[in-house]
């Protein structure tokens, strides 16, 4: 069933998954505050 | 709120929940795949990823081409949100896929057709922002950014089709019936959800474009006018 297969590798998936949820969560919260920072002014 | 933002923010929910169940199984339902074992699972981001960031380039290219037509804010506002989502996707592929080079190709890198042609569509298309931030009048700026643009679209085709006209150490694409429903399942349900949350991301820069252009209208006169302010003109 293994043979030629890669064994292991969750190490690999774990980082591809950390990485992009962070990448998109970061995004996502830099978007939040540069609109609240864009209202706050609009409001001065 | 009004009934288009809360529409527009139920995308954005229904989006993550999607990729919520599609990480579920691409983690614990799908089988490993035969060859690559469970470093495949890799494909439940990277895919999702690489489509949507080229599907947004793409409507990019669209709101491009309208922004020259129509000269109306929006299709910039839309023009710099799709660009910027589509680059965040386009930097995350490359992680991705450099995570997933390491074992099954030994390395993290390699100049290898596609993985190149990818590294230049983000730096066109991070090239695209960089240039209209140094440009000071609106008009200018969006008549700019709409044909470097279409300049940088230029790349998307050949990322794509790359893999069939030249010999590459990628892949070519699959079909659903090649691959087993057990994988097409998650890959489908993080492809919608990342469309989906794509469409939030891309609505509120593109509003956040929009606030900008009108501060900027209403801060246009006073720069204009001698000092001591407008009441002395």
């Amino acid at each position: 069933m293994s043979e030629g297969m890669i064994v292991g590798g969750w190490n690999y998936v774990i980082a591809a998954y950390t990485i992009t949820g962070a990448g998109l969560a970061l995004y996502v919260w830099s978007l939040i505050i540069r609109l609240r920072n864009s209202h706050n002014r609009d409001e001065d | 709120m009004s009934q288009r933002m809360t529409r527009i923010h139920l995308f954005g929910l229904g989006g993550l929940l999607l990729i919520a169940v599609g990480t579920f199984l691409g983690l614990f339902v799908a089988p490993p795949e035969r060859y690559m074992g469970e470093v495949a699972r890799i494909m439940y981001v990277h895919l999702p990823s690489a489509w949507n960031g080229m599907l947004f380039y793409l409507f990019a290219f669209g709101f491009a081409i309208a922004s020259i037509w129509q000269h109306k804010p929006k299709w910039d506002a839309l023009t710099v949100g799709c660009i910027e989502v589509g680059v965040v996707l386009n930097f995350l592929l490359l992680l991705q896929g450099s995570i997933w080079a390491r074992p099954t190709w030994g390395v993290w890198w390699d100049w290898d057709v596609r993985l190149t042609t990818s590294l230049i569509m983000l730096l066109l298309f991070a090239g695209v922002l960089a240039l209209r931030s140094f440009v000071q009048d609106a008009h200018r700026r969006a008549t700019w950014t709409a044909i470097a643009t279409i300049v940088a679209f230029i790349d998307v085709p050949l990322v794509y089709f790359c893999v069939r006209w030249w010999r590459s150490l990628h892949q070519v694409q699959s079909t659903p019936e090649t691959v087993s429903s057990f994988m097409v399942w998650p890959l489908r349900l993080n492809a919608i959800g990342l469309f989906l949350l794509t469409i939030w991301m891309v609505s509120q820069r593109a509003r956040l474009e929009m606030i900008r252009h009108q501060q900027e209208q209403i801060d246009e006169p006073a720069r204009m006018a001698p000092v001591g302010g407008l009441e002395n003109v």
